[in-house]
């Protein structure tokens, strides 16, 4: 896969990047391989849900933060209500974001998704409902970081303009400011 | 009084400092789902004095057992003087301290604190039982997972036929009776939030994955018997507070039978697995 391999410009962070489709190669890898070599549903699902659950983890944790630079988390306030938080970098890091890790991390979490919704088709022509229970519980990770991501993004670009739209206005009426002290 | 080029700097840094206390304040006002851009240390402001700004540059790494609350985490990055390295990091291992460039090892272990504070507080008698929301207000669904996973497994391994079968009901019953029990509270009119509920009820599963695994280790039928029988009473009574404050009180029963009935359930699957 040429995404493993180092390209004419560099990745900035290709650990990073490794361990994001890692995680993800591995659940699929193991989930669509084993059924070669073992006989036994526990392990297989074990394994997968696992490799499944780090990848979410990695994800949301460190590949989103260093790779993307957003993050989002669920917290429950004073009042007893779910609250969805969103965090981005400022405006100078986001436009230092490396393009090849974001186009990086935003493509594999589409495929992965899409792999998983294939896998699930597959296992339901076949009539094979613990399988089908797999291929949920790891859709539903993947899913979960989609939408959490994206809802991110969104809010970083809006927030984004209005904090430069007030910028320009503060720092236009400074500037008034200091013209008019020195007069 | 004008100093050539600082003055003008001094000015656009300080009206900055003061849009972005009212970017905190307004985004704190106007409640959830708001963006906190958060600085990184390498910014050119982090030489400001300390008395111009109101916030306090001291926690530079986050407390592992809180709530990651938004402003001291936006705050931090942008004034903190502290002796962290300049610009991102390149290299996933050995990031400055920021909050969305913290070190990994930073993340894995506030998650794991988090795991173990969670456990203690739902399932160990402690203070803070009388205000369930208070104590699971930091919830996380890895113990759920382990501790669901962890059942299945043992239950799996003391079954001598048809192993898979067992963990393929074990987890889902497990994970489909949590969503539904949950959803009933809801429907019961209820207030209680969806993730915080399975998360409680996936804890309070921990007795019962030690009554299994005692059960996994003897074979007598009475000691088993018994073992499930203070591991079920000890799980009913973790998931209690939780389950009956968030009904009103002529629902209680409703809200609390199903949950007692599935812990029964799983603990008449481990006496029976043979």
């Amino acid at each position: 896969m040429d995404r493993l391999q180092p390209p004419r410009e560099n990745y900035a962070n290709p650990k990073t990047c490794f361990f994001h489709v890692f995680f993800k190669a591995a659940a699929l890898a193991f989930y669509i391989l084993s059924a070669l070599f073992f006989n036994s549903f526990v392990i297989i699902f074990v394994v997968t849900v696992l490799l499944a659950a780090l990848d979410f983890w990695v994800v949301k944790n460190v590949s989103g933060r260093i790779l993307v630079g957003l993050r989002w988390w669920n917290e429950i306030n004073e009042q007893g209500e779910s609250v969805w938080k969103f965090e981005c970098l400022d405006q100078e890091s986001l436009a230092r974001v490396n393009k090849k890790d974001s186009w990086l991390f935003w493509w594999t979490l589409y495929l992965t998704a899409v792999a998983w919704i294939f896998l699930g088709i597959f296992s339901l022509i076949r009539f094979q409902a613990d399988y089908l229970l797999v291929v949920g519980v790891c859709l539903s990770l993947s899913i979960a970081n989609i939408v959490g991501f994206t809802k991110c993004r969104k809010d970083a670009k809006k927030q984004i303009q209005q904090f430069a739209s007030q910028t320009i206005a503060s720092r236009f009426s400074s500037t008034l400011q200091s013209a008019f002290s020195v007069v | 009084m004008s100093y050539g080029g600082a003055a003008p700097l001094h000015q656009s840094s300080q009206s900055d400092i003061d849009e972005i206390e009212n970017l905190i304040n307004d985004s704190v006002r106007f409640g959830p789902a708001t963006i906190l851009p958060a600085r990184p240390p390498s910014s050119p402001r982090a030489s400001i004095p300390v008395s111009s700004s109101p916030f306090v540059p001291s926690a530079l790494h986050p407390l592992p057992s809180s709530n990651k609350k938004p402003l001291p985490h936006f705050a931090v990055p942008s004034f903190s003087a502290g002796p962290s390295p300049q610009g991102i990091a390149t290299d996933g291992l050995g990031p400055p301290t920021n909050t969305l460039t913290e070190p990994i090892w930073d993340t894995v272990k506030r998650d794991l604190t988090r795991i173990a504070t969670n456990l203690r507080l739902v399932v160990f008698p402690n203070p803070n039982r009388e205000d369930p929301g208070k104590a699971l207000r930091d919830w996380d669904l890895w113990g759920p997972f382990f501790f669901i996973v962890f059942l299945g497994l043992v239950l799996s391994w003391s079954a001598s036929v048809k192993k898979s079968e067992v963990f393929a009901v074990a987890f889902a019953v497990l994970a489909a009776g949590a969503i539904i029990l949950t959803l009933n509270v809801l429907l019961l009119g209820g207030h209680i939030i969806f993730f915080q509920s399975l998360s409680l009820l996936g804890y309070c599963l921990f007795p019962l994955d030690i009554g299994a695994l005692i059960c996994l280790l003897g074979s007598n039928v009475i000691i088993k018997m018994m073992v499930v029988l203070v591991t079920f009473s000890w799980s009913s009574w973790a998931a209690y507070p939780f389950m009956s404050t968030a009904v009103s009180s002529r629902r209680k029963a409703l809200a609390l039978y199903p949950v007692f009935l599935m812990y029964i359930s799983i603990g008449c699957l481990i006496i029976a697995v043979d």
